[in-house]
């Protein structure tokens, strides 16, 4: 029996393999007595690609499974085996109680709490049944979903209400009799490859789908456009395929994409990419109105709600769980893969770095995406009020640094791509990124301004059209705040990490404990 | 008109503008409103921003013994025009002021509310101005001595007026960083390496003049005015020549062909045209009256096919990471 849309009997014996792995599809399929069925990724690199076969309330998990290994999984299973004796299984959870999620594994990052991420790895992405059978398509009228929508808060930089609960704004809407509102899914977020928002799509895109539903009663909606990356391919995909599949929606579901640049999630540059610009620059804001997506003049345009992938799942999450306080995290940087994980709000980042393998000792993080602060703690929450005022950013992801990767290096680079990936058009963000990286290469030479980095960096923060800008001044902002020893002792020829000057002496002198001034030439740091 | 002109060859006026820049609300308030400008109470109209009212404090207390209004001069609102529906473009962040309610705002872009409480003179907004107007200066090719816009350019009445004598980030001078001169034109000369994209010479060109000849393209630090029609020089484009971008241009990047020199310094040799060393020169041919047209009224991107844009879309997302480091 191969994948079908019919609700899952928990009686089957069944094998789940991961979407795009055609190879372990076809060592799973082949006897009647197993449904294969094809899933999205966990969100856990270190057991993605994920292999699990469950028979009889029992599950066996396997970690990056070659064919040979699931065909004789499978083949046990198909024989009457007891899942965990099928195949020499990386992790073995028994009961019956996991017939919608992903049971928790003594494997990195699933042996923890799921409820966004608790279909990912389990449920056929496209299959409604499979949501339904979760739960899902909770019948919230739009009372009811602007009330759970009271604390929810904006997740990530691609969401006009970031950080801000998104409810009070709902409600204004509802009240003004808004004509004609569309609700924009914005799972653009490009990061490095890592993004929840691309995750959910890929993997639990019902979730999102229905938080967008459940926000379009909310305010009258009478569009839903999913905006996403069209780089990524399996995610735009898999959510055209649940959008079709989608029981009596409020209103009509589209999936549109845009350049896989960064600026592209800003949530008025994903506006400007749904209408079919084909330059993205940010728009101005009014302090007072919502944005508008039409067909270029802002007199003809509806407004329009700009909310993530990340705050309409968790929205579906709060429908059916009367209430959510999680956070998504994903770790990455210097580990051997990277992880998305489920904070509780209160729990600290380290928390999350549990799901990873540093390659490293870790010395630093940047938390808050790429455009995150330097710190050497990660006892903070995953809260956004804890994260701001430890100022760190909020955009749901921990990048780690391992020793040796330089701090000074890590900011510039960040600079750097601000000053080359930004629209071009308010002078504090593009002019002020590229001074910026230009205050911190003179570092190497030397020339270490800090007061001259903390003014430039108040200004872009203070003074910049949208968020990019705001949010390119933190990195350096931070390192100069928490890092000011790391940056100095650059100037003095000499870097901590051991990664910036070919050839350098780094040794101090013995004398006075000052460090070498001989620091060789800047070589390509980490 | 020549009768013998063949079919298809008049622009259409419903031709296909793309000036590449963002749909920008409309930044006025809704309905009349009174603010407080550095303690002066102003009345301004509907459709106002925080700009006219710090304009009608500085008008209020102009003449007066306490020179009320004389903060609200320390806003030089550079990219600001305020005429002919141009603008507020709020580029160069150069009219900062403190509000009350939302802390530092770009005045011209920021609607003015009854009730407000506007600080020009506040710590932080005084240093955005100043910090601002250095960047812009940063990337601002200061031959002034060989600049036809000598002594008439608002980006120098900027400067002086906020007593600039050296710019924090220095000034644009870096020769390989310059971008040749464009002579090409019989009537308008380009310089861009003068330009500040305040976006007014687009919203000429577009909204008022309706030609669509001009537009902004690129991104980061390779954002530039350039032409709808994916020309690279003016004499190649489907401008007019109504001239109306050089009337509009603050500074010296687009001069009437004629003025170029109109306050060079008198030195033999010494001129605005070989200032930077690089020059686009004009192909010499007689035009007649019309102008190219810009054919389909797309750029080389727009006609592209799909695998075309997604090509050029993953080379765009390349060059976000392409400097090394440091």
């Amino acid at each position: 029996m191969n994948d079908t849309d019919e609700r899952v009997d928990t009686d089957e014996r069944v094998v789940r393999v991961p979407r795009g792995h055609d190879a372990l599809r076809d060592a799973a399929t082949g006897d009647s007595a197993v449904t294969v069925h094809e899933v999205g990724p966990t969100g856990v690199g270190a057991v993605d690609p994920l292999v699990t076969a469950t028979a009889d309330g029992e599950t066996a998990f396997y970690v990056d499974p070659g064919p040979d290994r699931v065909r004789s999984a499978a083949a046990a299973l198909a024989d009457g085996e007891r899942a965990g004796n099928a195949g020499s299984p990386d992790a073995v959870v028994d009961g019956d109680g996991w017939t919608d999620a992903l049971p928790h594994a003594a494997l990195p990052g699933l042996d923890r709490e799921r409820h966004l991420l608790a279909g990912c790895g389990w449920r056929r992405p496209a299959s409604a049944d499979d949501h339904e059978s979760a739960g899902g398509f909770v019948d919230a009228d739009a009372e009811t979903v602007r009330d759970a929508a009271t604390d929810l808060r904006g997740r990530g930089w691609g969401d006009w209400r970031r950080d801000e609960p998104v409810g009070d704004l709902w409600t204004r809407v509802a009240d003004a009799g808004t004509a004609d509102p569309v609700v924009v899914v914005n799972a653009h977020g490009t990061d490095r490859g890592t993004t929840a928002d691309a995750l959910l799509l890929a993997s639990a895109p019902f979730e999102v789908l229905e938080g967008a539903d459940a926000a379009a009663r909310a305010v009258g909606a009478s569009e839903v456009v999913v905006y996403a990356n069209e780089a990524d391919a399996v995610a735009v995909e898999t959510v055209r395929d649940a959008a079709e599949s989608y029981p009596d929606p409020a209103a009509p579901f589209s999936v549109v994409t845009g350049p896989p640049v960064y600026r592209a999630a800003e949530p008025t540059m994903a506006l400007e990419a749904v209408e079919g610009a084909d330059r993205l620059e940010a728009r101005l804001r009014r302090p007072d109105a919502l944005p508008t997506l039409g067909d270029g003049r802002a007199s003809d345009g509806r407004p329009a709600l700009v909310h993530t992938a990340r705050t309409l799942g968790h929205l579906a999450i709060a429908l059916r769980q009367n209430g959510d306080s999680t956070r998504l995290v994903t770790v990455a940087g210097d580990v051997e893969s990277s992880a998305t994980v489920e904070l509780a709000a209160d729990e600290p980042l380290r928390a999350a770095v549990e799901a990873v393998d540093p390659t490293g000792e870790t010395e630093a993080a940047c938390v808050g995406g790429r455009f995150g602060g330097l710190t050497d703690s990660l006892d903070v929450s995953a809260d956004p009020d804890a994260l701001a005022g430890a100022d760190l950013g909020t955009d749901g992801r921990v990048e780690l640094l391992a020793a040796d990767r330089c701090v000074l290096a890590f900011v510039g680079r960040a600079a750097q791509f601000a000053a080359d990936a930004n629209c071009g058009r308010c002078v504090p963000c593009r002019e002020g990124a590229t001074q910026l990286a230009d205050l911190l290469r003179a570092v190497y030479d030397g020339e270490y301004d800090a007061a001259g980095i903390a003014e430039l960096t108040r200004v872009m923060d203070g003074t910049s059209a949208c968020d990019f800008g705001v949010d390119a001044a933190r990195p350096a902002r931070t390192a100069v705040a928490r890092f000011d020893d790391h940056l100095a002792a650059h100037a003095e020829g000499r870097c901590p990490a051991g990664s910036c000057f070919e050839g350098a002496d780094t040794a101090t002198d013995s004398a006075t404990g000052a460090a070498a001034t001989d620091g060789g030439t800047p070589g390509v740091p980490r | 008109m020549s009768s013998d002109r063949r079919d298809g060859e008049v622009p259409a006026l419903t031709e296909d503008i793309r000036p590449g820049t963002a749909t920008d609300p409309d930044p006025g308030s809704d309905a009349a409103a009174t603010v407080t400008v550095d303690g002066t109470e102003v009345s301004v109209s509907e459709g106002s921003t925080l700009l006219d009212a710090v304009e009608a404090a500085e008008a209020a207390g102009r003449g007066t013994p306490e020179g009320v209004g004389g903060t609200a001069a320390e806003v030089p609102a550079l990219c600001h025009y305020g005429r002919e529906g141009i603008g507020p473009r709020s580029t160069c962040r150069t009219c900062v002021v403190e509000t009350e309610r939302e802390g530092l705002v770009a005045a011209c872009s920021h609607p003015a509310t009854d009730g407000a409480t506007v600080r020009t003179d506040a710590e932080q907004a005084a240093e955005a101005r100043s910090v601002n107007l250095d960047l812009v200066l940063s990337n601002h090719n200061l031959r002034c001595t060989t600049c036809g816009k000598n002594g008439r350019c608002e980006l120098q009445d900027a400067a002086i007026d906020a007593d600039v004598e050296e710019p924090r980030y220095g000034v644009l001078d870096d020769r390989s960083a310059y971008e040749p001169i464009d002579d090409s034109s019989s009537f308008i000369q380009i310089d861009r390496n003068k330009c500040i994209l305040c976006n007014r010479c687009v919203e000429a060109c577009n909204d008022v003049q309706v030609e669509g000849v001009l537009r902004v393209e690129g991104s980061g630090a390779d954002t530039r005015i350039g032409f709808q029609s994916g020309v690279e020089t003016m004499e190649e484009s489907t401008c007019v020549s109504c001239g109306h971008c050089a009337t509009v241009c603050p500074t010296g990047s687009l001069v009437e062909k004629g003025i170029e020199d109109a306050t060079t310094i008198q030195i033999p040799g010494f001129t605005q045209k070989n200032s930077v060393g690089k020059v686009h020169e004009g192909s010499g041919e007689t035009k007649g009256p019309m102008t190219p047209k810009k054919g389909d009224g797309a750029t080389e991107r727009q006609r592209a096919s799909e695998a075309e844009r997604e090509t050029a879309n993953a080379r765009d997302a390349a060059a976000e990471e392409r400097r090394d480091w440091p």
